[in-house]
């Protein structure tokens, strides 16, 4: 099993297998539309020998008329083509598109901190786009090349097989003109697009960042980095032109020479009585049949190349093994969560991209948090307190040593329950562009009329969301930059608190919040905590007052724990901090 | 707090040939218009070239096959070579001239988008989701240029071959041209009819698809937060519907294209039928050669080859032109923040700053400052609190023009904010932004921002003084190491820091900090004062602040309250007041000694 390679198409073939249908209808439509429209040409043989012959008029009528009939069949099958073939293309597009999605949903923030919003994007619209142009468009065409390839060729060699070589000879030529451009236009559009995409990524900073920019008067040198990007991109485009500029033109000539050596070749042979011109005639009929789909051929390589290096990277989503398991519900499992959690000889670093971990952010982590106690957090900007609450909803795999809640391996909770008990205010707000009452109740649970006005009130937001115009239903902008920071928060809080969880975590989740409202935030955070555990990161030892304990952490270790009393006690690093902040708050009372 | 209204664009489409935006758009050709006119003379020759080809067959069959004249086919082969190879040269030089206009034309649109957006301001960038600026600056463009490197000189090309076509028939057989012709009508019918429609589906899949990459980009940027809340399945079911919108609209493009592209073909064949059909008649009567019938056959086919990838050329005029239509007012959108006419500097520069009777709102009337006034003396240090939303960060947002003041004035060393030029003021002043901002690239670049005269020895100071020297210098390759996007992989208070080191980097000569510290530890927080307190001396600074440690050593401060500055003067003045900051002290200071005296329950 451990060499048992994912295959290219082992994603996409169960995606294909449920059209397989469509596509034996469509190939067989393609097929016969493609025979009859090519009775045309041989008609128009018969056609000129009956005018040469000096046949009464009737006997051309039918031929023409009978062209025209044979067009007509032959445009139902092409309709059947398309609207089997493309119309399983898309849904193809569209079942791949989902699953893709749905495994992003499944994939956790170390995998979205290390890839690109973009390129995540530009798979799930651009790349998937391309598989669908090699299954749908790239199929029909194949089948539509062959079938008029084999059917030509007959017709030809049957009509005179001296100009079928005359005319097959170089239009191969073509084929391979065309398959070798495509090739190489090909190696040159990936690199192109890979400097569209920083190109991208360039402008999305700039602009994500544009405070910044003109608070420090960047834009000078922005537009100067900028400009040398962009120079470079149209000098590659460039040279792509002159590569991709051959084909028309190459296009042309070989057509006209192929047009000229049978007009050459086959005059000869009328002239020495073995051709009729209705022979010449058909066969540049046929000629022009045939030169779209050996052309065709050469797009189709390309189609194929391109689709599948794009099935190649949505692949490498598909295949990503998500870090978080979910072990999924059995009779065994939990199903709500009570509130103790327990760290056990917990050690912990972040994974690399390469797959390799970095130096441990925690290290040997003993904790027990019994179920409806408060416990506080405290301690250096980088010394893990994020790190070690995030590992509680499972944001990050655990390694070494354990953690449990309520007396369960971590590893063991289906992510459902155990997430839906935790309500995690994280140190960073994410808003979505969506209306306030919309990102409170961003849970969605049942019975929530009211609910969300009591959040709100809660997280102490209520009075000034009254105050907007649009009240609850205010659209926020981006990422919600268009509430202050403590508004930001506070709704985030609230959103939490929508949850009812039996666990409350909150990350310095009032940094952004004054004293005053943030000490009317815990006084109304005191009327819903107890009886549930929570977990209170600050760096301000006054928020952690009614903490049952209090932990410091330094350098990923916990330095010391417990009361505040005994903390104080110890006189270690606790105690300095909170003398100096109190001093503080003291020395400005006198 | 207003309304976040926004250009949603992305679903206007408009017509596909509008004769305003068309005209706007070759404005851009006027600097090549020499190449361009060159490149237009080129394409007729080509067209000629390529449309002697059906003319050389018929002279062929009549003149020396039908005659058995074999040297003179020879000759006219060979004459017919030549004209190949010319062509080829030259359809090659047109096409690639053509297409580097393109690109040219393609950079100034793009330089020029860059630049205007450059000088926006803020205002602008919160009522437009970043995605769909960038969109503007990169995809709208190379659509732009699709049009001019293949979209117009393509239609135009086709267009002369078409009149190079009707002519040859003409000139062959005035009857039997017009035979031939008589199909136009249906053809003219068919194209009208399936182009009305395919504008309504294109314009339905490109909304939808629109709409698809808003909806990644949001969810994919706030994934831990759908995970956290549980809302994968909610969240995927949004999608699906939306993804299903835009495949029924590819649905609807498909009948389209399957009805459209055989009626081209039949029509095709019937116009063969009909020209076999009356040219045997005609030549039955010697009216005719067999030479001109091949002639008038093969002449049919190339006035149908245009029409073969009618609906690309279509797509792509159409889409340039609600590309162009969404550029144009983009950049019509007057940047409002701007320099006045003749900008003034201040001459002798001490940091003093005034503001008076300042009133201000995002979104008018909902003003959110109403007539602030306060003076900071040169080299002093005010600090400014209040509770959230109360207007703090809009307060230093004006004061560097990032949005302009509705009443009143801000003025420094007695010059107007308005007077001078955004980038002059903001020379001497460094903000340090409560909401963090971090590049990729490495941490020398986040902090330095590529301003070349800072050497990285300032770097690594300003690294030091906000105590982040040590965790940098830990890295595996010290200032050089990469940041993800947005800083992912570093702890809020290490991004907040870091963002802290680009102000002293750029040494400023007022410094304003906006929650600067509110994610740093105590400990580290002492330390930066202690290394503000020297960088900051005879320099004036303001501090927002919620904690009171960090506004501990103010020289003053204010007190905002709903946008109304009400309270102003040193710590013991405010206290003896007995008002806003007395309670918000008291408060703050109860809180603190709570936990002693939870403790000590
Ligand atoms: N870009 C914006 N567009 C519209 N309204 C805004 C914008 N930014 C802030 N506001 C509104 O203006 C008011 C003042 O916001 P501001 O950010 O100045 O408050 P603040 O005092 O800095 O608060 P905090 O302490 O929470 O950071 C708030 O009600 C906020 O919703
Ligand atoms: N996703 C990540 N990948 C790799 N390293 C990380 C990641 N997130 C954090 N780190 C590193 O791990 C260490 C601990 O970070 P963490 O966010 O837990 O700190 P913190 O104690 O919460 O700090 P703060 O007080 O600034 O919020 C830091 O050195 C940080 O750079
Ligand atoms: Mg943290």
């Amino acid at each position: 099993m451990a060499n048992d390679k994912p295959g290219r198409f082992d994603h996409l073939l169960p995606i294909l297998k449920r059209y397989y249908g469509y596509f034996w209808f469509g190939t067989l439509a393609t097929a016969f539309s493609n025979a009859l429209i090519l009775i045309v040409p041989y008609l128009t043989k018969l056609a000129f020998e009956a005018i040469q012959q000096g046949q009464p008029s009737a006997a051309v009528f039918r031929l023409s008329l009978a062209m025209v009939i044979l067009a007509v069949v032959a445009g139902v099958f092409r309709f059947f083509m398309r609207r089997s073939i493309i119309w399983a293309s898309r849904k193809i597009e569209y079942d791949l598109r989902g699953t893709l999605f749905s495994k992003l949903l499944t994939l956790d923030p170390g995998f979205y901190h290390t890839s690109k919003t973009g390129d995540l994007m530009a798979h799930a619209t651009n790349d998937i786009e391309a598989v669908r142009m090699m299954v749908g468009p790239g199929v029909m065409q194949v089948v539509n090349a062959v079938v008029s390839t084999v059917v030509s060729l007959a017709f030809m060699i049957a009509l005179s097989p001296k100009l079928t070589i005359v005319t097959v000879l170089p239009l191969t030529l073509l084929s391979l003109v065309v398959n070798r451009l495509g090739t190489l236009a090909h190696k040159k559009y990936q690199i192109i697009q890979a400097h569209f995409a920083y190109l991208t990524t360039r402008v999305q900073e700039n602009l994500a960042g544009v405070r910044v920019i003109k608070a420090y008067r960047r834009e000078g040198s922005e537009i100067d980095r900028f400009a040398e990007a962009s120079r470079t991109y149209i000098d590659m485009n460039l040279s792509m032109i002159r590569l991709v500029g051959l084909f028309g033109p190459m296009l042309a000539i070989i057509v006209g020479g192929v047009t000229l050596l049978v007009l050459f070749v086959g005059g000869r042979e009328i002239m020495a009585q073995r051709l009729s011109l209705g022979t010449l005639v058909a066969f540049f009929g046929y000629m022009g049949w045939l030169t779209w789909p050996i052309m065709a051929l050469g797009w189709v390589i390309s189609l194929y190349q391109r689709g599948t290096a794009s099935l190649d990277r949505i692949n490498r989503i598909l295949n990503t093994q998500p870090l978080i398991l979910d072990p999924g519900k059995s009779k065994s499992s939990p199903t709500k969560v009570k509130g103790k959690i327990e760290f056990r000889n917990l050690t912990f670093a972040y994974p690399r991209p390469d797959g390799t971990t970095g130096a441990p952010v925690l290290s040997d982590i003993n904790l027990l948090i019994e179920p409806g106690t408060r416990l506080g957090i405290i301690g250096p900007t980088g010394s893990g307190k994020t790190t070690l609450v995030s590992l509680i909803s499972r944001l990050y795999p655990t390694q070494a040593g354990q953690l449990l809640v309520d007396d369960i391996d971590i590893r063991l909770w289906p992510l459902a329950p155990l997430r839906r008990g935790i309500g995690f205010v994280p140190q960073e707000t994410f808003l979505f562009s969506d209306t306030l009452e919309a990102n409170i109740d961003f849970s969605a649970e049942e019975n929530r009329s009211g609910r969300v006005v009591e959040a709100a009130m809660l997280a102490a937001l209520h009075e000034e969301v009254e105050g907007f115009p649009q009240r609850y239903e205010t659209i926020l902008g981006e990422r919600g930059i268009t509430l202050s920071g403590g508004q930001k928060q506070r709704t985030a809080l609230a959103r939490a608190i929508m949850k009812q969880p039996a666990v409350v975590i909150l990350d310095d989740a009032t940094s952004s919040v004054d004293t005053e409202t943030e000490e009317k935030i815990f006084a109304n955070l005191e009327t819903i905590l107890p009886g549930r555990t929570s977990i209170i990161i600050s760096h301000r030892v006054s928020s952690l007052k009614n903490c049952h304990r209090i932990v410091y952490l330094a350098d990923g270790r916990i330095a010391e724990a417990g009361t505040h009393d005994e903390l104080l006690a110890k006189n270690g690093p606790y105690a300095a901090l909170y003398r100096r902040q109190l001093m503080e708050a003291e020395l400005e009372k006198m | 707090m207003g309304p976040a209204k926004s250009i949603s664009d992305d679903e206007v489409l408009g017509k596909a040939y509008d004769a305003r935006l068309m005209r706007r758009l070759l404005t851009y050709l006027r600097p090549y218009r020499l190449r361009v006119i060159a490149s237009i003379l080129l394409l007729l020759v080509v067209t000629v070239l390529e449309l002697s080809g059906p003319v050389l067959v018929q002279i062929a069959i009549d003149n020396y096959i039908s005659v058995g004249d074999n040297a003179g086919l020879v000759r006219i082969a060979l004459f017919y070579f030549g004209i190949l190879v010319s062509s080829f040269v030259l359809a090659y030089i047109q096409f690639y001239s053509m297409q580097a206009i393109g690109q040219r034309v393609q950079y100034d649109i793009r330089m020029q988008l860059f630049r205007h957006l450059q000088a926006m301001h803020l205002g602008f960038f919160d009522r437009n989701p970043v995605g769909r600026l960038v969109t503007r600056v990169t995809n709208d463009v190379n659509v732009l240029d699709e049009l001019f490197s293949s979209g117009v000189v393509a239609v135009f090309g086709d267009i002369m071959t078409l009149i190079g076509i009707v002519v040859a028939m003409l000139y062959y057989n005035v009857e039997l041209a017009l035979i031939t012709f008589a199909v136009i009508p249906f053809l003219v019918l068919a194209t009208a009819i399936f182009r009305r429609r395919v504008r309504d589906t294109y314009r339905d899949v490109r909304m939808w698809l629109a709409k698809i990459n808003a909806f990644l980009q949001e969810h994919l940027t706030g994934m831990t937060v759908i995970q956290l809340f549980n809302q994968e399945k909610r969240t995927f079911n949004r999608f699906s519907d939306i993804n299903e919108k835009l495949r029924a609209a590819n649905f609807r493009s498909i009948y389209l294209y399957a009805i459209f592209y055989p009626t081209v073909e039949l029509i095709e064949t019937v116009a063969i039928a009909l020209l076999i059909y009356y040219g045997g008649l005609r030549i039955g009567i010697s009216l005719l050669t067999f030479g001109e019938l091949v002639a008038f056959l093969q002449l049919v086919e190339r006035f149908f080859r245009p029409l073969r990838d009618l609906a690309d050329k279509y797509n792509i005029l159409q889409a340039s032109m609600a590309s162009s239509e969404r550029i144009f007012k983009l950049l019509d959108e007057p940047p409002r923040v701007t320099a006045p006419a003749s900008p003034k500097t201040i001459p002798d520069f001490k940091g003093e700053i005034v503001f008076d009777n300042v009133s201000f709102a995002y979104n008018e009337p909902d003003y959110i400052l109403h007539e602030v006034s306060f003076t900071v003396r040169p080299g002093e240090k005010v600090a400014v609190v209040g509770a959230t939303g109360a207007g703090k960060t809009s307060l230093a947002s004006l004061l560097l023009r990032f949005y302009d003041y509705q009443k009143g004035d801000i003025r420094i060393d007695g010059m107007s904010l308005k007077a001078m030029s955004p980038e002059y003021i903001r020379s001497f002043m460094a903000l340090v932004l409560q909401e963090v901002f971090i590049f990729s690239g490495d941490f020398a670049g986040n902090i330095h921002l590529n301003r070349s005269d800072i050497t990285a020895e300032q770097v690594a100071e300003a690294a030091r003084q906000v105590g982040l020297g040590g965790f940098i210098e830990r890295q595996p390759q010290k200032y050089q190491t990469e940041v993800q996007e947005r800083g992912a992989t570093l702890s809020t208070g290490q991004k907040q820091l870091l963002s802290f080191a680009r102000a002293l980097a750029y040494n400023p000569k007022i410094l304003i900090l906006d929650e600067a510290t509110s994610s740093v530890d105590a400990e580290t927080e002492a330390l930066i004062q202690t290394a503000l307190d020297k960088l900051m001396q005879n320099r004036t600074s303001i501090i927002i602040a919620h904690r009171l440690s960090t506004i501990e050593k103010a020289d003053r401060i204010l007190v905002m309250h709903k946008g109304v500055l009400r309270e102003s003067g040193t710590h013991q003045e405010l206290l003896a007041l007995k008002g806003i900051y007395y309670t918000l002290y008291q408060t703050q200071f109860n809180f603190a000694n709570g936990s002693r005296n939870h403790a000590q329950v």
